[in-house]
Parts: structure tokens; sequence; C-alpha cells
């Protein structure tokens, strides 16, 4: 089963006029002349300096010259091909095509009591199992499903979870960078055949740390797709509207695509918003906000302006359980990213901002994504949808439609049928047990972990690369100080287990 | 059996599959010609039917699927039931059921696809339609000597309808003769119980069942 794409057949919801967008554009350009942005590298610096940028090198600070800001947009691919393992799963990003992606969370939750946990291996695997298989997930990204599993130091949650995922799924995946394991994470592509996307994250306001410039770097020279992002907080890292914060966060995003496109030209890059307000009591991102779905419309037709693909739609949910809110938040940010254009929407699995990931969740969210995706389809007007003759052929009453050759051949197809929603009658519903959509997801994640199986399998030369870059993994980070004895002695334990790697 | 009576019943098969009316009856009067049993004939798209009705039930098709396979069951029908009284033959059924959507009500989709699995299950249903009174039901009771009475009212305000029939029936001397079943989005359990039924389920599928274990069968 190939992923899905889905082609928006009308034009984007436009939030901004076009003269709110070349006063956003000109304050955006003024900040990168006046304000700078910080890189933390030397060799960040001394790229930006040959190529006429201003640089304080006692501040780290780089100025941009309008024209490079010009160049450097101009030479993005506005649309590009992106590599899976299984070449069926390949997509093209940007113009009018949404695909739909899972978003992850540190911890998974007990469904009974909601209070968060690690998941265990088995659990880790399975979640992969499971967004393998729903139809409307696409990219599974980085920390997906959850950040880790038990067992397993920090340090090797990156590549461990990047190894599951090429062996549990063959549609498209992300790595993370941390502590310099995008070195690894590149390595097990390669072993694998498969691209990946990494994001580039400023640390706002209007800063890059050398780990973040040190991983770009390997990933553009690698050939992978680049992901800038801001991740900005609106009263926090930035300002407190959303007009200054869409300008702050792009002058963060532009910095990102000038550097890479400095580093190697045309490198392929899709940007992202993943931003929120500042929740003024606890101090946390605001997730579930509707000031998110104003952002990321403003952001998704700017960038398209830049003629860019954008990632923007982050549906975090503030909720901590499955439940009425969760549904709204999502339903609502992803609904507006839709509509305003994104080409990528983050969706199935994540409860509680980043903070918790489910699978029944996701089987949930895939719902929505299907709906969605059926409407940004739009509406079919042919000679045979329009139906005349069969309008003629029926009739008034006595005359109905269920039995005509056209009900059966246009229905499924004009019908988005959910998975996992409750569609019974009232009686149906009292007489099998007053299931809701949680209980039904549940038991579609059971049959799910039973009969679905990844296409293909990694082969055994395959398997054999991944571990054997795992191990050099752990033996550079062992060698490092950075899993401690006290870590190193589950974790051996763990991959000594008979179920390894996938009980 | 020759190759041709083959031919014959597998396209009876497959026009039941493939909701082909055309074909249904086409099949039907060939077989008729043929001399093929009757009987036999209608088991082959009963059978198909039952089979779909089944994937009904799992979830794997849908009403419109039900009511294209009855379309093309009820072509064949009158032919091979004609064939069959000629012949002086009997169907073993497993009962015999007057169905019809209530009087004031036109909906007839829950009532087909109930009609369409108890036909395909073996009992022996009188379809009368919809808008049927009570003096309607009573007389097609009399006149096919039913066992079982099936009766649908889609909206709340039709629903009444059931209990008037019920009543109709006592004052007739025919409640203790005939079993009564009620549907229809507006009826509940202690609706059905309120107005002296016989039972209720909610889907087509339960319907079956629940005629079956109504008598007996």
């Amino acid at each position: 089963m190939a992923v899905k794409g889905y082609t928006r057949n009308f034009p984007p919801l436009k939030i901004l006029s076009e003269e709110q967008i070349e006063q956003i554009h000109t304050g955006t350009l003024e900040v990168l002349k006046k304000t700078g942005v910080r890189f933390d590298s030397e060799r960040a610096l001394k790229l930006f300096e040959r190529n006429g940028c201003s640089v304080d090198y006692s501040s780290n600070r780089v100025r941009f010259p309008e024209a490079l800001v010009e160049e450097s947009l101009r030479r993005c691919p506005s649309r590009f091909h992106v590599r899976a393992r299984n070449h069926e799963n390949d997509m093209v990003w940007g113009g009018n095509t949404t695909y739909f992606q899972a978003l992850a969370g540190t911890r998974t939750v007990d469904l009974d009591t909601w209070n968060p946990r690690t998941p265990t291996r088995k659990e880790y695997y399975n979640g992969i199992t499971v967004l393998d298989a729903l139809e409307n997930v696409s990219i599974i990204p980085w920390y997906t499903p959850w950040f880790g599993f038990e067992n397993i130091p920090p340090v090797m949650a990156m590549p461990e979870g990047l190894a599951a995922r090429l062996r549990k799924s063959s549609k498209f995946t992300c790595a993370g960078y941390s502590m310099g394991c995008e070195v690894f994470n590149i390595q097990m592509a390669q072993a694998v055949g498969t691209e990946l996307r990494t994001m580039m994250a400023a640390s706002p306001p209007l800063t890059f740390y050398d780990e973040t410039i040190d991983a770009a770097y390997r990933i553009i020279k690698a050939g992978f797709v680049l992901l800038p992002t801001s991740g900005c907080v609106y009263g926090g890292t930035a300002p407190a509207t959303i007009a200054g914060s869409l300008i702050s966060g792009n002058a963060e995003i532009i910095a990102g695509v000038i550097f890479a496109q400095l580093v190697k030209p045309g490198t392929r890059i899709i940007v992202q918003d993943f931003s929120f307000p500042q929740n003024m009591r606890t101090g946390a991102p605001a997730f579930g906000s509707i000031e998110i779905s104003m952002h990321q419309a403003a952001f998704n037709q700017i960038w398209h302006w830049y003629g860019l693909p954008t990632d923007g739609a982050v549906c975090y949910p503030n909720s901590k359980k499955i439940d009425y809110q969760s549904g709204y938040e999502k339903a609502i940010i992803s609904s507006i990213g839709a509509l305003s254009g994104t080409n990528t929407i983050w969706i199935q699995g994540a409860m509680y901002g980043e903070l918790a990931f489910h699978p029944v969740q996701a089987i949930i969210d895939d719902d929505i994504a299907g709906m969605l995706g059926r409407f940004l389809e739009g509406v079919d007007v042919n000679d045979e949808t329009m139906a005349k003759d069969v309008i003629d052929e029926v009739g008034p009453i006595p005359g109905h439609y269920l039995n005509t050759k056209h009900t059966r051949k246009w229905w499924k197809k004009e019908q988005f049928i959910p998975k996992s929603a409750d569609r019974l009658t009232h009686p149906e519903w009292l007489k099998t047990g007053k299931k809701d959509c949680i209980e039904l997801a549940g038991e579609k994640y059971e049959e799910i972990c039973e009969t679905h199986r990844v296409n293909p399998l990694l082969t055994d030369h395959q398997e054999q690369d991944v571990e054997k870059i795992l191990k050099e993994a752990r033996e550079y980070y062992r060698k490092k100080g950075l899993i401690s004895d006290a870590e190193w002695e589950p974790y051996q334990k763990d991959i000594a287990s008979t179920g390894y790697p996938y009980e | 059996m020759d190759e041709e009576t083959k031919t014959i019943l597998e396209n009876l098969r497959k026009a039941t599959f493939e909701y082909n009316n055309d074909l249904a009856a086409k099949s039907a009067a060939q077989s008729v010609k043929k001399g093929i049993d009757p009987l036999k004939a209608l088991d082959v798209m009963t059978t198909a039917i039952r089979e779909i009705g089944d994937a009904f039930g799992r979830g794997e098709l849908w009403l419109p699927d039900l009511v294209g396979a009855s379309d093309a069951l009820q072509s064949a029908v009158p032919i091979l039931e004609k064939e069959i009284k000629k012949r002086g033959a009997h169907r073993e059924s497993l009962g015999r059921v007057v169905a019809g959507t209530v009087f004031g009500d036109i909906h007839s989709i829950g009532k087909t696809m109930v009609v369409t699995l108890l036909t395909a299950a073996g009992f022996e249903v009188q379809d009368l339609g919809v808008n049927v009174n009570a003096k309607g039901f009573i007389d097609a009771i009399n006149k096919y000597n039913a066992n079982l009475l099936v009766m649908s009212a889609l909206m709340t305000t039709t629903c009444v309808e059931q209990e008037k029939v019920v009543s109709e029936l006592k004052n007739e001397g025919l409640r203790d003769k005939v079993k009564v079943m009620v549907g229809g989005a507006a009826v509940t359990d202690e609706f059905a119980e309120t107005i002296g039924a016989d039972g209720y389920d909610p889907t087509a599928p339960g319907a079956v069942e629940l005629a079956k274990k109504l008598l007996k069968k």
C-alpha cells in the first residue's frame, strides 16, 4: 500500500492580505539586516562572511543583506521528490499536495488511569507497526512514536528509535540530532536505501547553537532534506503578537535557509512552523490554542508566497486524555492547516503536547486525517457525477437510488468511511456494548499488531548493517562517558535478551 | 449435471453477486425452459444472498450491495415461483412471513433488508411493501397462512401504527397464531414490549436470528 498524498483542488485559505504579507516580509528583511542572527560556529560565520554578510565575531552575530536572502530563497526547490525505504512510499512535497505524519510524545499513558510511563521495547515496536499500517500516515518522524523506551540510555534513544522505525516500517522517516548521533543516523539510512529529513532548529530568539549547525552540515552534505524550524513561544522567546512572532520566527528560518543554500545550493528544504503562544500561568507552551492556527495559516501563506513547501500544521493538543478536548484541538488545528495549504500535517498519536503518545490516539487521529484528505479533494463535477440520467431514470417516489449502478459505483468514492468512529444506530450501539471510538480504536490496535507486517522487511544484510552501526554508536558513547555503568548494565541485558530487537 | 445446467445455475449465482437483474431474469427463464428443478435454482440464489448477508453482518459489504442482490433475486423469484406452483412442488421453509412498512410510513429500506435476509435464510416471505394498514396485514396473514408478522416503522409518529395492528390481530383472534416482530429507527425493546410484540432487533441480521428463535427453528 503506497502512502496517500491528498491534492487540494481549490484555492487555499488566505488569512493575510497581499499588503500584510509585504509588511511581514519587509519586517523580516529588516530584522535579518539590522538585528541579525547569532550563529555559534566559526565555520558558519566564515561562510556567511565570504558570502557578503556582516559578521561580528565578538557576539557571533550575522547580519544578512537583502540580495542574499532573496537569492537563497530562489535556490530552494518549490517541489521535490523524497525517497522512502520502500519506493512505493516515496512522496513529492510542495504544490497542492498534503501528507499526514505521526506526532511523537515522550512517554506512553495508561488508558485507564491516564498516568504516563516509559514504554517497553515491545510497545515501541508495536507503535511503529501501527503507524506503518495506518493509511494516512505518510511520514514517521524523529522521536516517533516515543522519545525512547525502557532500558535505553538517553544518548542512544535516537539511533535506537531510528533503527526500530527502519525495521518496522518502510515509510519515509526522519531523524533528529543530539550529541552527534546524526552521524550514525545517516549511516543507517544509507545502509537501507532511504533518505531522511532532519530539522535545523533555531534556539529562539535569533540563535543557532553549534550542535545544530554541525548536524545541519552533515545532513546537507549527505544530500538529505532539511527542515529549518523556529520553535518560538509567543510572549516568551518571540514577541507576544502573531505578526511579531512571524517576523522573528521567519528571520530564524530564513537564516537557516541561507546557511543550507550556501553549504549546498539546491538543498531540498521544507520549512516548519512549530510555535505556540506562552501559557501565561504555567509558562509551558499553550498547546491546542487557536492562535497556533492563526500563526500557521499566516506562515503557510507567506512561505508559499516565497515558493517553499511548508510543514505548517502541528496538532498538539493540551488535553492529557483522549477526550472531547483533544478531539476539537486536533480537528481545528489540522483543518485550518489543511485549508491554508500546508504540505504536511503532524497529527497521529500525540496527546498532551510532546509529552505523551498513544497508538490508540493515532488510530483515532487517522480518521481525522482521512476526513480532511477527503475534503481537500473537493467536489468532483462532471457528467457522470451530476447524474442527470440517473435522476431521470429514478424519478419521484417510489423510485430510490440505493439499487442503482450509479450508487454502487460512486458511493465509496464519494464517502470517506472512518475506521474507528462509532457510526452505529443507537439501538445497535446499546446492544453491542456501548463502545466509543477509544474502545473501537483499541480493538483496531490489537488487530493491527496481530496482522500487520512491514513490506518489505530489512534484508539480512541491511539488518546486519543496522545492528553494526548501533553497536558502534553504543561503544562510541560508552567510551565518551555518556552511558553510565548504571545505564550500561540493563541496556546490555536488554540487547542480550531473547526477544531482542523486536519483542 | 450437464454443462448447460451448470452454466445456468452459475449465472444465477453470478447475477446475485453482480446485482444483475437482467441476467437473473434471463437465467431463471432458461432454467425453467431447460427443466431444472426451480427449487434448486432458487436455492442457488438464496445461498448467494446468505453469503452477501453474512458479509454485510461482518461489515464487509454495504447497503447498496444488499439491495442490489435483493433486486436480482426479486427479478428471478416470480419466474421460479410460477414454475414451483406449476409443478405442484412445495418450498421447504423456516416459516411463512408477512412483512411490510406500516400505514403512513413509506420508508422501505430497513424492511427490504430484513425481507432479503429472511428470504435468504429460508423463510417464505410475502413483502406487502410500504404504507400497509392493519387490514392489509390481516388479510395477508389469512391468505398466506402466515406464522410470523414483520412490521417496520421509521418515524415516531408511525410507530404507534404497529400497536394498532397488534390490537387488531387480537380482535380478529389471530394473535396466538402469529408471532410479531417490529423494527425501525424509532422502535426500542421497551416499545416492542409495551405494544405486546414478541420481539425487536436493531439490525437486519439480528432480525433473522430473532425470527428463527421465535419460530423455534
